[in-house]
């Protein structure tokens, strides 16, 4: 079973993102919190309407809760009403740029249907044809200011490579969304010099973006600098957690009420309290829809799906 | 300060006759283009910052340094200059550092030894403009240093630290003692000599019936006399009927005492103009960043010394507020009400005392119970079509007279013109202004200035400061926060501001949660109609159904400046700096830009938890280490010069590496 995640437009609910840390520490808590928070907002609403009408107040504990929705992409949470507005002015007044994070150890055979779930869930929630900007997050790849030399280490540490031919098959999808005129500009999340120029010569259309988190902001190497000037890609800033949805967060997220979850999965395996079986997150997307001449970001937000269940899609 | 019309002007008991004239014509012309504007839509941020600096003459081998009286030169000079630059055969930059930038634009200002001088085009909210500011003001100050003569630096402290004493400050020397001031301390030839601005002081003094009274408490040192009576008042100057006022009082004791326009008008400061993308979003910003004034006042604390004395205040703001005073006996509640109209509780010069935004989380308890308004004009602008807030603001700024009057401008009232309103809006120096656009350019819309920062001395940290603001007012739309609070709180924010040291010892009122309230879903769209439409229309007075709200008083609360600008520990209030870093993650910034940012919101962030030095704690050191300093609150010529040749250094240096002013600018590591 497909469980499909939404924060709604968290600029609406700031709070969640506002964290008081280190500028540079990187960080989940902004899609968790927003999360949980538009879970809890729903769920307050679905109680307060039933409050209204339905006096025992035993229609929250059906399941899948009310406040969900069930379609044949999968379960909603919460229910989201694709006929409200995404917004509020013309579509050329906007810069719509969306990072897509695959997750660590879902096969890469997936990836295409999980690229098209993912933007086509952007396109109907903010109600446009095109996004500006897609920048797409590989497992497994951690960009390190201070050795730019390879990645490969990070990618052994982490169990799971993503390698290289995935990669570059992965991007042959992106490359047909872009001739399709869904994306006009592609872009990269943590290469480093030596593997952007590994992986060009495969690429049609080339990366005009490559997305890189810093400890120290002053400090990038000089050779990343001077070779994504000559490519003429960009180097933009973000400060995303590397492994964003982690399976024991979104089983948190999803659990039990009394554990502050969204009561969606069974808090055991015997009871019948909601879903059975395991989780796992498929995919992660954040997009983000900024006024361009003004620099006023107007709607921010996450989807995340996950499948769950006694069948669990086999890895191979 | 505006363009300078010529002409004829009244002096105070003509112009007197002439003022409710000049109201009249100046609502008018302010409905006129009400009507024109209030429907310019999508208007671009763009954004401006002034600097303005003070010419100083050093004097090398007396260890001098005096103001230098050159402004007409200087700007004759760059006038030459810039029309050559305009004619093609001048070059725009002498380092071809900022190719494509126009150059810079310079302005007189009411001080004869000041200049002000803006980016030759606004900035727009592209990052690579944010990073063109502060090499723009470099080039600024370059420019401006070019066209001066050898000895002469332009510097931005925000006042000369031995404007009115005894000795000859300014260069030419001329004694004090004028017509037009009426100064025991600064002659007239201290302010711009066009008409405008001698008429100003003139006028104020005369509407006011005696001269302007600025008294700074005095910095007590060890060796301070106790009373200090300020040794450089004559009690027995007998040139002017003025010149009683001390005799009757005016210079208090423990304080140091000032008597003319120019020790006000005279400082420099950091202001910066948006553009909003239409009349909702400017009335937003205006409330928006009110609260925040006296926290940036007290976050750039840079005056600490007056007429030759520490004071025991560390910023300008009080004291333009008495040297543009122009409030009679009766206004300020000094006695019974007889001829004048109203009671006056604030300056012309002082913190903003309305709230203009349309917006329902603007609770009724927020407003100034002992606002002003002059109900004829409130009653005209919303006859007019002008809605309540907004005529009331208005209502409010023209409870002044006009103080400058050209007789020429009195013959017909031109409605396509805003000279009578912009006669009473530019003489309500408030530290916020909302500015409708010009009705003779199309392409300027409505716009917010944000005007009680202080001056620093270095273009770094000039250019943090601007840059910062336009974040936060990018975090403000983009979170929709909420810092309303009383607006009298803001206004007892700003006295706390004064206090030496503010910025750390003291505590300011403010809001607790700055985040809008969630709205569910299904209300969202209502409440979007509100938030990013343009019609001014009555929609936006219909609030989305949401819980009853708690006491106002439930609603905010004392917090240090570090707080405010960093989080409170507590987890209240998020902190500026965190709101605006959460805005920058939400958006696309290159790397060289983002390192750009991250060091002027460390200078912030530092300033605010003590890590570096204001520039008021700065210069209180530097006179307390001088040699020549005997503890008696003296800052005498030697310190003065020897302090000038060190923001000198500093505004070259930028305290990298252990250099002069590394305590206020990187700290000790770097």
């Amino acid at each position: 079973m497909k469980l499909i995640l939404s924060s709604s437009n968290i600029m609406q609910a700031g709070r969640q993102s506002v964290i008081r840390q280190p500028v540079t520490q990187k960080s989940n808590v902004e899609l968790i919190n927003s999360l949980r928070s538009n879970f809890l907002a729903s769920q307050q609403i679905e109680t307060a309407l039933a409050n209204g009408t339905d006096t025992n107040g035993k229609s929250a504990a059906s399941h899948p809760p009310s406040w969900t929705l069930q379609t044949e992409d999968g379960l909603y949470i919460p229910a989201i009403d694709f006929s409200q507005p995404g917004l509020s002015e013309e579509r050329d007044q906007y810069d719509i740029t969306v990072k897509l994070f695959y997750l660590p150890g879902i096969p890469v055979s997936r990836r295409c249907a999980h690229t098209r779930e993912a933007i086509d869930l952007v396109l109907k929630e903010l109600h446009v044809k095109s996004i500006d900007l897609l920048i797409v997050s590989f497992p497994g790849i951690l960009f390190d200011a201070d050795d730019d030399s390879d990645e490969e280490d990070n990618e052994m540490s982490n169990g799971e490579p993503d390698d290289f031919d995935s990669m570059v098959q992965t991007w042959q999808v992106l490359e047909s969304l872009h001739d399709q005129g869904v994306i006009a500009q592609l872009g990269v999340a943590e290469f480093g010099s030596e593997r952007l120029a590994r992986f060009l010569p495969h690429t049609k259309v080339k990366p005009s973006v490559d997305q890189i988190n810093l400890k120290d902001c002053c400090v990038v190497p000089k050779h990343l600098i001077l070779y994504a000037k000559q490519e003429q890609i960009q180097l933009l800033t973000h400060n995303d957690c590397h492994d964003i949805l982690p399976v024991g967060t979104t089983r948190e997220l999803l659990g039990p009420t009394e554990k502050s979850g969204a009561g969606i999965l069974a808090s055991s395996s015997e009871a019948n309290d909601g879903i059975q079986g395991d989780v796992e997150p498929q995919w992660v997307v954040k997009y983000t829809a900024v006024v361009k001449d003004r620099g006023v970001v107007e709607n921010k937000g996450y989807f995340a799906s996950a499948d769950v269940g006694t069948c669990v899609k086999d890895r191979s | 300060m505006g363009l300078l019309a010529l002409g004829t002007a009244l002096e105070w008991p003509e112009a007197k006759t002439k003022a409710g004239q000049v109201r009249q014509w100046g609502i008018e012309q302010l409905l006129a283009n009400w009507r024109r504007a209030r429907g310019k839509e999508r208007d671009a941020l763009l954004w401006g910052d002034e600097v303005e600096y003070l010419v100083v003459a050093l004097d090398d081998a007396a260890k001098k340094s005096r103001l230098s009286l050159a402004q007409a030169e200087i700007l004759k000079s760059l006038a030459r200059d810039e029309e050559l630059w305009k004619s093609g055969s001048g070059k725009g930059s002498e380092t071809g550092d900022h190719e494509g930038e126009d150059p810079p634009h310079f302005h007189p200002e009411f001080g004869r030894f000041m200049l002000e001088a803006t980016p030759g085009q606004p900035w727009g909210i592209g990052f690579k403009d944010l990073l063109k500011v502060e090499s723009n003001m470099k080039w600024r100050r370059e420019v401006a240093k070019a066209h001066m003569a050898p000895n002469e630096v332009p510097i931005t402290l925000t006042t000369f630290p031995r404007l009115g004493t005894k000795d000859d400050y300014i260069q030419p020397y001329y004694p004090p003692s004028g017509p037009a001031l009426r100064s025991q301390f600064v002659p007239d030839e201290i302010a711009n000599p066009h008409i405008r601005f001698p008429t100003l002081a003139a006028n104020i003094r005369s509407r006011r019936g005696r001269k302007v009274e600025l008294n700074v408490p005095v910095f007590h040192d060890t060796n301070t006399p106790r009373p200090f009576k300020d040794p450089t008042v004559n009690y027995d100057l007998y040139n002017w009927p003025e010149d009683d006022d001390v005799r009757n009082g005016a210079a208090k004791d423990d304080h140091v005492y000032m008597d003319a326009m120019a020790f006000g008008m005279g400082s420099c400061c950091l202001q910066i103009t948006f553009q909003a993308k239409n009349m909702t979003e400017g009335r937003r910003l205006y409330d928006q960043l009110s609260p925040l004034g006296p926290i940036l006042l007290a976050l750039t604390a840079a005056t600490p010394i007056y007429k030759g004395f520490l004071v025991d205040t560390d910023v300008r703001w009080n004291q333009i507020g008495n040297a543009v005073d122009d409030r009679t006996r009766e206004e300020l509640g000094e006695a019974p009400i007889k001829n004048d109209r109203w009671r006056i509780p604030k300056s012309r010069y002082a913190s903003n005392s309305t709230y203009i935004s349309q917006d329902p989380r603007l609770r009724k308890e927020y407003f100034d119970p002992d606002l002003v308004v002059d109900e004829d004009i409130k009653k005209r602008l919303m006859e007019g079509g002008m809605d309540d807030l907004l005529a009331t603001h208005f209502a409010h700024l023209f409870i002044r007279d006009p103080l400058v009057i050209f007789s020429e401008d009195l013959e017909e009232l031109d409605l396509n013109k805003s000279d009578h309103f912009e006669n009473l809006q530019s003489t309500n120096w408030q530290h916020m202004r909302f500015k409708p656009p010009p009705p003779d350019k199309d392409d300027i819309g409505w716009r917010v200035e944000f005007r009680s920062m202080e001056i620093q001395i270095t273009d770094f940290e000039n250019a943090a400061f601007s840059i910062f603001i336009v974040l936060v007012t990018r975090a403000i739309l983009s979170f929709d926060l909420n810092f309303y609070i009383p607006i009298q709180r803001t206004t007892e924010n700003m006295e706390t501001a004064h206090a030496r040291n503010a910025v750390l010892d003291r505590k300011f009122w403010f809001r607790k949660d700055p985040f809008p309230r969630r709205v569910p879903r299904s209300a969202q769209q209502s409440t979007n109609g509100s938030t990013f439409s343009s019609t001014a229309s009555s929609a936006v007075n219909t609030p989305p159904p949401s819980p009853p709200l708690g006491p106002v008083e439930m609603e905010f609360d004392l917090m240090t400046i570090d707080d405010i600008v960093n989080g409170c520990a507590d987890g209240s209030f998020p902190g500026l700096i965190p709101l605006v870093e959460s805005y920058l993650n939400s958006v696309n910034v290159d790397v060289e830009t983002r390192c750009f940012l991250a060091s002027y919101l460390d200078l912030i962030r530092k300033r605010a938890d003590g890590t570096l030095w204001t520039g008021a704690r700065w210069m209180r050191e530097f006179v307390a280490k001088h040699p020549n300093y005997k503890q008696d609150s003296v800052v005498s010529e030697e310190i003065t010069y020897d302090l000038v040749k060190a923001v000198e250094e500093m505004t070259v240096k930028e305290g990298k590496k252990g250099s002069v002013g590394w305590e206020l600018l990187r700290g000790k590591t770097v």
